[in-house]
């Protein structure tokens, strides 16, 4: 992870809206959210669907920018930034986990792995040995010369978080990583985020699945574009308490 | 540059996963560039025989005539039909008062005739040569066994033929004809020789089925009224511009052509022939890579085609390339690589398509090809240029894509 850790936070968003026009009509898929992520947090962002929870997750991803408010990741205001700059960023700071793996069907896990280490520009041998690392921590250096489709479901997401892990962004941002996956392959990766939230990696996990996101130490209910909770994942989750807001906010 | 090896890795990728239909689509370049190579070889290969069979016309010789040769454009023969016709007056003129000539060789020839034996004929298309025995010296034609005629034979008009290859091949199918008897035109001829075999013009027309025979004779069955063609050779290489200029200064006062009226008789030498022949070439030159740049352009929408399918099919790939941080241009290069290669393996398959047939043509039709190499380089670059043009629309399309939507497609 990156060093320079201080008092302020790894993820700032302020008052984020996000304004999408759908045949004339406007939907407001974000109606001011705000939120603070420090680093080595493990967060979940939870929420039905129709929430605006993966339109934040493709702003907090720097998949998208929001149409008005402030998002600040690791010190850099990328509300405003061009296409090409939010590649870099998105290259640097974001390991994505998504639910379906995205994994490049034609290539070998290895070279998978490798992908956001190609598009920084490390040399070849660099990359085989940093990737061939990433995938000893998720178990599965024994089957890096196979192809997406010679793996199980659990070992393809093991290879879609090493990755994410690879190029040592700030965060990891993972999309319904369990979602594809039956329920004792999907403990296997939870466990395994435990360990990488141990290991001192901010995570952010976006998910409807309240079971999940009760498993994160703090979690973020999202609700028709706003947050309406802020707090303990256990508690936000199965709706304990009311932990709106103040818990964890700026 | 890491990134352009990346891009290769991906490309070559590519085109072995689909190898059938990357060879389907490349086609119409395969076909172009295998075009334009044939071509280029024949015309060259033309073209160095040109040289080499012009070559022949002996040394330090011209030859004056009536018409223009062959030419390669139109000819407007009404006019040149007026021209007073060359005659054995002019030949001896010119023997007398040029001191600059060595040889004069007066000539005529009359083309599809048939020459026959009690025994067999040949096909109506012998070219007949009237000459005079001093023809060896000014043509650089040879006897491979007999001789040929004396001055003698040639003065009293005896009748007497020097058989070209061919014919003899004909009429006298393993035996020497040397000593036996052919007919021209009803009348007997007594074979004395047989000529070296010369091999064909240009690679089409046989110079072996042909006869020589006196002038004399030959003016005897044909007529003496026809114009004559007039070899004439310098008495030395230096002195080849001098006689002919001596030669034209004699001929103008002789035919009466006034000061500032151009020639009313035609010289040609190895240069001039070869100088018309070099301007077809040119004009073949620039049909040809007409022709290639046409099926170029039709294998240019064959790339077009195979990268829209391809970025269509490999939306997803993009999207989540574009994610993990690939930069517009770099998603840009890596199909633009992608599509340029893909042409460009066209290109050389084409060369080697091409080859292929200029090999084919040289052994089956013994006709010599020669491909230069520049034709080849011009080939490939093409076909570099047909797969960048058609193939930075469907690259600036998919370097366009929303990642996320792209990530979501099926």
């Amino acid at each position: 992870m990156s060093d320079g850790g201080n008092a302020s936070k790894l993820i700032e968003v302020q008052d984020i809206t996000r304004v999408f026009h759908v045949g004339g009509e406007e939907v407001r898929a974000l109606r001011g959210v705000s939120f603070g992520i420090s680093r080595g947090e493990w967060v979940a962002i939870i929420g039905q669907s129709g929430s605006g929870k993966s339109t934040l997750m493709n702003v907090l991803g720097c998949l998208d920018t929001p149409s008005s408010g402030r998002y600040t990741l690791n010190g850099k205001d990328v509300s405003r930034m061009s296409d090409d700059e939010l590649a870099v960023i998105r290259n640097e700071e974001i390991g994505f986990i998504f639910q379906t793996f995205q994994l490049l069907p034609r290539e070998t896990a290895l070279a998978n792995v490798e992908l956001p280490l190609v598009y920084r520009g490390i040399p070849a041998r660099e990359r085989k040995a940093r990737a061939t690392a990433a995938l000893e921590k998720v178990q599965l250096a024994h089957r890096m010369h196979h192809r997406p489709n010679e793996l199980s479901g659990g070992q393809r997401q093991r290879v879609a978080i090493a990755r994410a892990l690879v190029a040592e962004p700030s965060m990891l941002l993972a999309d319904e990583p369990t979602g594809n996956l039956d329920s004792a392959t999907g403990e296997e990766i939870v466990r395994l985020f435990a360990e990488l939230h141990q290991a001192g990696n901010t995570l952010v996990l976006v998910t409807h699945e309240p079971k999940l996101a009760a498993r994160c130490p703090r979690a973020i209910r999202l609700s028709d574009g706003e947050v309406v909770a802020d707090g303990p994942g256990r508690e936000v989750a199965l709706g304990i308490g009311q932990s709106v807001m103040a818990a964890g906010g700026t | 540059m890491r990134a352009f090896l990346d891009n290769l890795r991906l490309a070559l990728g590519t085109f072995f996963g689909n190898p059938l239909r990357s060879l389907l689509t490349l086609l119409g370049i395969v076909i172009g560039v295998a075009t334009v190579i044939t071509m280029m070889g024949l015309i060259e290969g033309l073209r160095l025989k040109v040289n080499n069979d012009l070559g022949r016309m002996g040394a330090h010789t011209f030859q004056v005539t009536k018409w223009p040769a062959g030419g390669f454009g139109r000819i407007n023969w009404a006019k040149y039909a007026k021209r007073k016709p060359l005659e054995m007056d002019d030949v001896r003129a010119i023997e007398q008062s040029c001191p600059s000539v060595g040889v004069v060789a007066p000539t005529d020839d009359e083309g599809g005739q048939k020459i026959a034996t009690a025994a067999n004929e040949t096909q109506p298309s012998v070219q007949v040569y009237g000459t005079q025995t001093n023809y060896t010296l000014t043509s650089g034609v040879s006897v491979q066994s007999g001789r040929y005629f004396n001055d003698v034979e040639a003065l009293d008009g005896r009748q007497v033929v020097v058989l070209g290859t061919d014919v003899a091949d004909v009429l006298f199918p393993g035996i020497d004809p040397v000593g036996h008897e052919v007919r021209i035109k009803g009348r007997p001829f007594r074979v004395i020789g047989v000529l070296q075999r010369r091999g064909s013009m240009l690679g089409m027309f046989s110079m072996d089925n042909q006869v020589m025979m006196p002038l004399r004779v030959f003016q005897q069955l044909y007529g003496k009224s026809r114009s004559l063609d007039i070899d004439v050779q310098a008495k030395d290489p230096e002195l080849f511009k001098k006689a002919q200029n001596e030669v034209t200064t004699l001929l103008r006062r002789r035919r009466g052509v006034e000061a500032n009226v151009p020639n009313d008789f035609e010289i040609h030498t190895n240069e001039s022939v070869t100088a018309s022949f070099n301007q077809l070439s040119i004009v073949i030159t620039i049909a040809g890579i007409g022709v290639c740049l046409l099926s170029l352009v039709v294998g240019g929408i064959g790339i077009l085609n195979i990268m829209l399918v391809s970025v269509m099919e490999r939306t997803r790939e993009i999207g989540v390339r574009k994610a993990l941080g690939a930069k517009k241009r770099r998603i840009l290069g890596q199909f633009a690589t992608e599509a340029v290669l893909l042409a460009l393996m066209g290109g050389a398959m084409g060369v080697g398509l091409g080859f292929g047939l200029v090999f084919l043509v040289d052994w089956v039709l013994r006709f010599p090809m020669s491909v230069p190499p520049w034709a080849v380089g011009l080939a490939l670059v093409m076909s570099c240029g047909v797969g960048l043009l058609f193939g930075i629309y469907p690259a600036a399309r998919a370097a366009r894509l929303d990642p996320v939507e792209a990530m979501r497609a099926d």
